[in-house]
């Protein structure tokens, strides 16, 4: 995970497969029949909300594995995890936002899926103001990796019961039907493409990240050695 | 059980010599349902809605004040410590400060119910004994994710403001399924119609108590 040279090159596919996904979405892809160019947003609204939800499950999982092993990689993982998260769950809800104003006419409203999102916004939120408030302890890894378990298992619940608040939220990707909203292939290319680049850039992100906390928590480590060596040096006994 | 019977015996001793807990909790659902009132304006007050909101609107911050205060009192003199170098199980413990928790919760929400049919013109009929039942389930959902949560929050800086920026996203399903049910419940609907809403709670109580359960070891344990 630390090998510079794999972290450059995830940068430069992820730089070209970017631009591949741009050129697809602008000039290739035609707009829905209706909805015209608002919809082009679709190709990263989806993909963006792929990636802040993948990383939600990331900061769980790392979450029971740092509680089980003990290990600190997989607290500086969650860590990473969240802060990637919450960066790319803060763009699908601006997204949205921009396409609700000429479709839905309105910027913002209680529909299930956008409500979720909020919800999941607001927990890793929590989650951040928590680390941030306090000094990176094992006993804040535990209570961060304590957090991440719970917001994840409230997801399920959280997702049955806005959707029987109400809902009114395209379904594209699996409609009514069973069947997907996707008419032309084009479509579907395009939004296969730009779910790779943003995945690549989400990875990309994510190492970064990974490879300073591990620096981080590596002179932590060996600060603590120095001080411990210094304070056996300097005993007269 | 010996030990959660102590644990629980210590806490219900304590808060009925000093009746702390209780009565701040009492004021604050007080004050949150004055508060909701005005905010409301007397033109909303007749309806059943307002009424079931302002309700768990008081509920959910006395809650949070009774987490708030759920583990300070172990926390002042270092007793938490002497709890955990015990023989007792922190499972057992969690067990114990749970149950406290939803007592005290219990005994608020008795009088907010009481103070929200007043305030908004509402009457004691059948519709109170409908409501009981989703008062407990939010009580025990609630209790039981502010519990683990306020070990967490109790132990950094600034964690009396933290708690609710944790704990109100996380209840957000069981939050939703108990005003709506609630709802229902004070307008004389069927039974059956809050059947979904009362899964979900009971969903939510069974998950996070579970949660609570298996997880506090890892929040006070270590230290």
């Amino acid at each position: 995970m630390n090998n510079p040279t794999i972290r450059n090159w995830l940068g430069f596919s992820t730089l070209a497969l970017m631009l591949v996904s741009l050129f697809m979405v602008f000039d290739y892809v035609p707009p829905d029949a209706e909805m015209g160019i608002a919809q082009l947003i679709f190709y990263f609204h989806v993909p963006l909300a792929w990636v802040a939800f993948a990383s939600f499950g990331l900061v769980a999982i790392a979450g029971i594995f740092y509680l089980w092993l003990g290990d600190q990689l997989w607290d500086d993982l969650g860590y990473a995890a969240a802060e990637t998260g919450m960066v790319f769950c803060t763009l699908v809800i601006v997204t949205g936002s921009i396409w609700a104003k000429p479709i839905w006419g309105t910027w913002w409203t209680w529909d299930s899926r956008l409500t979720m999102t909020f919800i999941l916004w607001l927990m890793y939120g929590g989650y951040l103001m928590l680390r941030a408030s306090a000094d990176d302890t094992p006993q804040v890894a535990r209570f961060g990796a304590v957090i991440g378990i719970v917001a994840a298992m409230d997801v399920p619940i959280v997702i049955v019961s806005v959707r029987m608040w109400r809902t009114i939220h395209p379904a594209v990707l699996v409609t009514k039907q069973g069947t997907h909203g996707l008419e032309d292939p084009r479509m579907v290319w395009t939004l296969l493409v730009s779910l790779t680049a943003f995945t690549l850039l989400w990875a990309w992100f994510l190492m970064l990240r990974f490879t300073q906390l591990r620096t981080r928590s590596r002179m932590a480590w060996l600060a603590g050695r120095i001080a411990l060596a210094t304070a056996v040096a300097s005993d007269p006994k | 059980m010996s030990g959660f019977a102590a644990v629980l015996r210590k806490d219900l001793r304590l808060e009925l010599r000093s009746g702390e807990s209780t009565l701040a909790l009492l004021a604050l659902s007080m004050l949150v349902l004055v508060v909701l009132v005005f905010a409301l304006g007397a033109a909303r007050v007749r309806s059943v809605d307002a009424a079931a909101g302002a309700l768990w609107v008081a509920m959910v911050f006395a809650g949070m004040l009774g987490a708030n205060r759920a583990l300070l009192a172990e926390r002042d003199n270092g007793a938490i410590r002497g709890l955990l170098l015990s023989p007792l199980d922190p499972s057992t413990l969690y067990a114990a400060k749970l149950c406290a928790a939803f007592i005290f919760m219990a005994v608020a929400e008795v009088g907010a119910v009481i103070l929200m049919v007043l305030f908004f013109n509402l009457d004691f009929d059948a519709s109170m004994a409908r409501l009981a039942p989703i008062l407990v389930l939010g009580a025990i959902g609630f209790s039981a994710l502010a519990t683990l949560l306020s070990a967490i929050t109790g132990r950094t800086r600034g964690g009396d403001m933290l708690l609710p920026i944790l704990v109100v996203p996380i209840f957000v399903p069981a939050l939703i399924a108990g005003v709506k049910a609630s709802a229902a419940a004070l307008s004389g609907a069927p039974f059956e119609s809050m059947g979904d809403w009362l899964k979900i709670m009971i969903a939510f109580d069974v998950l996070f108590v579970t949660a609570g359960y298996l997880l506090f070891e890892h929040v006070v344990g270590g230290d």
